[in-house]
């Protein structure tokens, strides 16, 4: 059950269109391949997919599942919007709820384990092995964790665990903490024991309805096998500008790249079918990452180009990131800035100027997806422009 | 209307084998323009006019083409109902011919037509480049009530070998005569030329295949020009740009023109894309010492070096220090460090070791066989 109904408002002007795992990322992905390839990956061929928030681009962007190769006869993907029954039926609300308000589709399959996903994510993770440590353990609940600094772990929920990986303690944010293994909102439940859970939890009407707020800590009350699996490997959360930024602009460096686009643990996207790019004689390109159907006639460097992205002549782009279909005319000056899908930005523009003031979010400029900055436009460094709606 | 109609692409044309280009791959197998083969623009034009039952006709050694086309999902091909058939030639048909459709490659497949219920079967080649809308075509030809429509374009040059044939025709656009081009007879003037392409009426042509397939390998041009006066042959002009692929030379400007932006506006950029296998590579990544400029580099590539003037396929490894320049360098080759490269064709695999230099011209660009060392 993949949750991919998250707003993501932390990332501003890149979500207020569509769904934060429909997100792009570094040029050829959105960050629900991520997700759906490591089903692949791990020969999980049924998915549930969990959306409410501004669904229409992440379902057309999935379809049939088919670029992930999850399009199965007799599984495959199923996209699984809140819905209205004879009695009941609500929007989703928290996470838990959202799994509780589909119990029937898990039933329909009758599987032995439920994996419980979260699309928000950008890792890189072979469900198989955690599945197989769940088995040999005999655990009823299984976390995926991941080791946080530290001088860190205050920030984060952390689990304490024994010397057999058994779950013995969560606590949300320790003032002393003694373990540095944070969730990573992926787990693992016998399905009958989820089912259980899930209706206790209905019936509880404190409860958030969250995995992480409520579920597991009241399994952990009861005494539950609860287990924790160390997570090795490439994991990035990207829930806020700056994450996402600096997640991005790691794979220009050699090793990071490497890891991101590893053949042998392919990630797989539903892109458009463009011509290669085209670089033009007066282009220079450093250091940057350019997709199909660009085409190239100004300075690009420590850059990221997604698919389809125009460059005019006397531009220059640099630390940027360039989302689909963005196009930059002739002489504007873009740095350390985001720009979002199919937003224009006219002539001799600077985007990410200097400012009177120390600047916002580590000086990233957002430029929300859609818009169009007029020609001559001088936008300070750090700041998120918005597209005024006039809906 | 279109689904009415289904079309007939003709991929195993090729006696000529581009120096080797085309040596174990039929000429429409050929990789072209960074990501595509040359059938793509055939099948791509078919698709985007809305047919959804194409039948191929392949030659002998058609292992690549079908590695390409699988099932024929990434063209929108794998359906419950029509789709993709693959029609095997026959051995000896348009091989070593100069026939530019051959009757008996059909009557070969015949089922192909008789299980079909379609009004009109469009024809093509595989081995031109081309990005044509046939529904204005078959409009004109369901207007005309024709039994044929040929497709023309007018045009002065004779520097294209698909100006083998010209057309004459009345003010009613039917077709009078089907005569061959005798070189420089008419240069400099504007003239229709069959540009291969023609919609031809299903029952007709069964009649004819049954008709004449037991005379041998008959080209469905000449049976069309012996009943010329029986059958209403028209002719429908296209304004798009249409380049065949015969020879090395043709092979490399074709190539070289997509580098001019109005060609691939025309070819690859407008509202009907060219379709074509998909890979799923990484973007393409550029170090900090490349320097590349007015080239054409698929994705999964890594530029270390100097790329002026060339078509770079996917996933080529050009190391620092190589210099590349008027080259088209096919997927997956690998330049080591130092190596030049001028007016050459790497086909796929091809290694070209550190500082080798390789020279062609102009007029003869050097072609490198596939998986080469150098």
């Amino acid at each position: 059950m993949l949750l991919a109904g998250g707003q993501g408002s932390r990332l501003g002007g890149l979500t207020r269109k569509r769904a934060k795992p429909a997100v792009s990322f570094c040029g050829k992905y959105r960050i629900i391949d991520f997700s759906l390839s490591n089903c692949t990956n791990s020969n999980i061929n049924t998915v549930g997919v969990l959306i409410q928030y501004k669904p229409f681009l992440l379902n057309s962007y999935i379809g049939l599942g088919s670029a992930w190769n999850l399009d199965n006869p007799f599984a495959g993907v199923h996209i699984l919007p809140p819905f209205l029954g004879d009695a009941e039926g609500s929007w989703y609300n928290g996470t838990a709820n959202a799994v509780f308000q589909n119990y029937e589709f898990i039933d329909y399959y009758d599987p032995e384990y439920v994996i419980i996903l979260s699309g928000d994510h950008v890792y890189k993770m072979d469900y198989s092995l955690m599945l197989k440590f769940h088995k040999e353990k005999k655990s009823e609940i299984t976390l995926a964790t991941i080791e946080v600094p530290w001088e860190e772990a205050s920030r984060f929920g952390i689990l304490t665990v024994d010397g057999d990986e058994r779950i013995t303690k969560f606590t949300e944010k320790p003032s002393q903490p003694d373990s540095n293994l944070d969730s990573m909102g992926v787990y693992i439940f016998n399905w009958s024991v989820l089912k259980q859970a899930l209706i206790a939890d209905k019936r509880n009407h404190q409860s958030e309805n969250d995995f992480g707020k409520n579920i597991i800590p009241q399994q952990l009350k009861q005494a539950k096998r609860v287990y924790a699996y160390k997570f090795h490997g490439y994991w990035r959360d990207v829930g806020t500008i700056e994450s996402y930024y600096h997640a991005n602009m790691e794979s220009l460096s050699e090793g990071h790249f490497l890891n991101i686009f590893d053949p042998k643990f392919r990630i797989f996207s539903n892109e458009d079918i463009l011509p290669p790019h085209f670089v033009g004689a007066s282009a220079k390109i450093e250091n940057s990452l350019i997709c199909n159907g660009c085409i190239v006639h100004g300075k690009v460097s420590n850059s990221i180009l997604a698919p389809g992205v125009y460059v005019g002549e006397g531009v220059q782009i640099s630390d940027s990131i360039l989302l689909p279909y963005v196009k930059i005319h002739d002489g504007s000056v873009v740095l350390n800035a985001i720009v979002g899908e199919n937003a224009e930005i006219m002539s001799h523009c600077i985007i990410g100027a200097e400012g009177e003031s120390a600047p916002d979010q580590e000086g990233i400029t957002v430029i929300e997806d859609n818009h169009s900055i007029p020609e001559g436009s001088i936008i300070e460094a750090g700041t998120n422009v918005y597209k005024t709606h006039s809906i | 209307m279109l689904s009415k109609t289904i079309g007939i692409i003709f991929a195993n044309s090729g006696y000529y084998n581009l120096q080797g280009l085309a040596r174990e791959r039929p000429i429409s197998a050929v990789p072209f323009g960074g990501r595509y083969r040359i059938l793509d623009f055939a099948l791509s034009s078919m698709v985007n006019s809305g047919l959804r039952t194409i039948g191929l006709v392949t030659p002998h050694h058609y292992r690549s083409l079908l590695d390409h086309l699988g099932a024929g999902k990434d063209w929108f091909l794998d359906r419950k109902a029509g789709g993709l058939f693959i029609l095997p030639g026959v051995m000896h048909s348009l091989a070593g011919t100069n026939h530019t459709f051959c009757i008996k490659d059909i009557h070969h497949n015949i089922e192909y037509l008789q299980k079909d219920f379609a009004e009109n079967v469009v024809i093509t080649r595989g081995d031109q480049i081309f990005n044509i809308n046939f529904e204005d075509a078959l409009e004109f030809h369901n207007d005309k009530q024709a039994d044929v429509t040929l497709i023309y374009k007018e045009c002065d040059s004779l520097g294209d070998p698909i100006h083998e044939k010209l057309l004459e025709m009345n003010e009613h656009q039917k077709v009078s005569k089907i005569k061959p081009q005798k070189a420089l007879e008419n240069a400099g003037q504007v003239h229709p030329y069959f540009a291969n392409m023609l919609i031809i009426r299903r029952e007709l042509l069964l009649d004819i295949v049954e008709k004449y397939s037991s005379n041998g390998c008959m080209d469905l041009m000449d049976i069309l020009t012996i009943n010329m006066e029986v059958l209403k042959i028209y002719g429908s002009p296209t304004d798009s740009l249409i380049g065949s692929v015969r020879t090395v030379k043709d092979y490399f400007h074709r190539s070289m023109d997509l580098l001019d932006m109005e060609v691939r506006e025309n070819l690859l950029l407008g509202e009907n894309r060219i379709h074509t296998k998909i890979v799923d590579n990484p973007p393409t990544r550029y170090t900090s010492q490349a320097k590349v400029s007015n080239s054409l580099i698929a994705s999964g590539c890594t530029i270390a070096g100097e790329v002026l003037n060339s078509i770079i396929f996917r996933g080529v490894v050009v190391e620092q220090g190589c210099r590349i320049k008027n080259s088209i360098i096919m997927p997956k080759c690998h330049m080591y460090a130092n190596s030049k490269t001028e007016y050459a064709i790497l086909d796929k695999f091809v290694k070209v070791n550190e500082g080798n230099v390789l020279k062609g011209s102009l007029n003869n660009p050097l072609v490198v066989f596939k998986s080469t060392v150098i």
